[in-house]
């Protein structure tokens, strides 16, 4: 099974992710948002930094969920300059995640290797299940 | 997106194309289309129809879920998108039809100078506002303001610039809503949205952002222009830019927040990503009152980045902003949404009106334009790609009658960014520019030369000859590019 892959966007970018396991969707959406902004040949360099994300949202909303994950990823990349590249989720349900990201600080924009990705959007976004697993598309704002 | 949209345009007129209510369940006004035979198949090849028959679901949405000629697909609205709510009538504000950069928008400023006077020293000018106005992503600048002055700048907007002496109080006469919408609230903008906006005042952004010098080259209407103060072979400046990270946050944090709102007023929207709440009820006023906030941080940057600008030419020139004529024509936001009057039926109505991608076009004698612009129309500035040309339109007694006020905003992209990587894999976008019109471009990254190469666009004449033809606004100058900045 294939993590992600990029999809065509007129004014955007999304991607399509999948995983055998809903933590593996989670993780493998993240990875595919990070390669938007920097492409696939990136290899980063440098101390990498843990993070530990807890979210707790109590609506029962898994899409709700996963835009959180990914914007608050998002966040702490903007915040903090870690690009991340390494996630393992603990626990996820539709009401929260617990994950630990780890990741490299580095100043990527000064690299000139960065594409802006405004936000994590809810265009169209299920994620869905079948024989093989799960899967999602999702839209980013760039 | 690779299957072309598989619903029905019905024909009206040469420039207007209607999408039936019937055409699903739950649409609670037809959609409509302005477009030409030539923008049609791009337009139905991206599925941004669709998008128009969900805005169309709006509770409250009044005569018709319009798209202007510049619409391509969006997320939730259409780019280009623009719908009117009516709030007595349950009418509804959705976030994501003012999109995440809140008040991105553009101005133009004119200037004494001619086409000779600049030849000899564009490449300095350019490279000196590329050096000198920070760009690119995350980029902060020069311009702190402290917490403090944050808050002015949410509930004061552009007029915080002009105390703090980065312009002159006839800047705020011409820009929409003088730079300020009342009703702004900080305490509606949360600590996340803050620490985002804060340090980039006077800071470019990143990717269809820009700042690019011009030449006028054709007039239209020369009376219009010449209340403009607009003439042929005179250098103009453009600056394309928004709320940046504050406004991005704004919208996130909104539209998780109204998710709940969905169920608590009983609203049905085919798109999560319009989620909305009543305009009359706690969360539609707070995401307002929000809203405002960073439409007046974008009027803010953009006066502040105009001012970055005007120093360089100082310097570049010798010479003062003020002698060479460095004057604000006009700025206007569009993505933003706007509580104005508009006639239904022949009454009048206080409307919310959504522009996602579009253009506030007021025609001549309304009473919220500039004494001075009062005769010709609002000043409508539309940007075009980078390697062609931009407009600038008048507000048309048509736009008043059939889209509240509205015009297009651009050219709209037909290309998506990995479509133009695609197309131009290999080529150097700046190079060609340069050999083949002379055009001198500078960008922080190369890729975004790429994405926004002039291939990605539309044909922005075509775009504008639409809107022309409809009568939502009309033709007054063209400008061509001679330099520009790029984030």
């Amino acid at each position: 099974m294939k993590p992600f892959e990029l999809i065509e966007h007129t004014a955007d970018v999304g991607i399509k992710a999948w995983g055998s396991t809903l933590t593996e969707l989670f993780e493998n959406a993240a990875r595919g948002m990070f390669i938007i902004i920097t492409g696939e040949e990136y290899k980063p360099q440098g101390s990498e930094i843990e993070k530990k994300i807890e979210i707790n949202e109590n609506r029962d909303d898994l899409e709700g969920v996963l835009v959180s994950w990914l914007s608050e990823l998002l966040y702490i990349f903007n915040r903090e300059k870690i690009y991340f590249n390494n996630f393992k989720i603990s626990s996820l349900n539709n009401n929260g995640i617990k994950a630990e990201a780890s990741g490299i600080n580095i100043d990527l924009y000064q690299n000139g290797l960065y594409k802006e990705i405004k936000a994590v959007t809810f265009h169209n976004l299920k994620i869905e299940e079948d024989v093989d697993g799960f899967s999602c598309t999702i839209i980013f704002d760039v | 997106m690779a299957q072309a949209w598989q619903g029905k345009l019905e024909k009206l007129d040469n420039f207007r194309w209607k999408i039936p209510q019937s055409y699903k369940p739950g649409m609670k006004v037809p959609g409509l289309i302005y477009a030409n035979e030539s923008l049609l198949p791009g337009i139905i090849n991206d599925k941004a129809s669709e998008q128009v028959a969900n805005v169309s679901f709006l509770p409250g949405i009044v005569k018709y879920s319009l798209a202007m000629p510049d619409i391509h697909l969006g997320y939730g609205f259409p780019i280009g998108g623009v719908a009117a709510t009516d709030p007595v009538n349950n009418g509804v504000i959705a976030p994501g039809g003012i999109g995440y950069d809140i008040n991105c928008g553009v101005r133009l400023v004119r200037s004494d100078l001619i086409l000779d006077d600049l030849k000899p020293r564009l490449e300095t000018l350019v490279n000196a506002l590329f050096n000198n106005i920070p760009s690119g992503v995350g980029s902060s600048g020069d311009i702190k303001a402290s917490a403090k002055e944050e808050e002015d700048i949410f509930s004061k907007g552009a007029m915080w610039a002009i105390k703090k002496g980065y312009g002159v109080k006839e800047d705020l006469e011409f820009t929409e809503d003088k730079g300020s919408m009342e009703g702004a609230d900080p305490s509606k903008v949360s600590v996340r949205a803050y620490e985002r906006g804060k340090d980039q005042s006077g800071t470019l952004g990143s990717g269809n952002h820009f700042l690019e010098i011009q030449v006028i080259d054709e007039i239209y209407d020369g009376e219009k222009a010449d209340i403009f103060g607009l003439f042929k072979g005179q250098i103009t400046m453009m600056i394309h830019s928004g709320s940046r990270g504050l406004g991005y946050q704004i919208c996130d944090d909104y539209v998780k927040s109204m998710a709940g709102c969905l169920n608590k007023y009983n609203i049905n929207v085919p798109d999560r990503q319009l989620v909305c709440a009543p305009l009359d009820s706690g969360e539609g006023r707070a995401y307002l009152s929000a809203m405002k906030c960073a439409a007046n941080y974008a009027w803010t940057n953009r006066q502040c980045l105009m001012h970055l600008a005007r120093n360089v030419f100082e310097k570049v020139f010798n010479k003062s902003w003020n002698s060479l004529g460095l004057n604000l024509v006009y700025d206007v936001a569009h993505n933003i949404a706007k509580m104005e009057k508009h006639k239904v039926d022949g009454k009048e109505r206080l409307l919310c009106v959504h522009r996602k991608g579009a253009t506030r076009a007021f025609p001549p004698g309304h009473p919220d334009l500039p004494e001075l612009y009062k005769k010709a129309g609002q000043p409508v500035i539309i940007p075009g790609d980078m390697g062609t040309f931009s407009y600038v339109l008048a507000g048309a007694e048509g736009s008043m009658q059939e889209t509240f006020g509205s015009t297009c905003h651009g050219a709209g992209r037909c290309l998506s960014r990995s479509g133009a990587v695609k197309v131009c894999a290999g080529r150097n976008i700046d190079k060609e520019l340069f050999n083949k019109s002379g055009i001198i471009v500078r960008a922080k990254t190369r890729t975004t030369l790429v994405e926004e190469a002039p291939e990605a666009y539309k044909d922005v004449s075509e775009v504008v000859n639409v809107v022309h033809g409809a009568g939502l606004s009309t033709k007054v100058a063209r400008m061509r590019p001679l330099g520009v900045i790029k984030g």
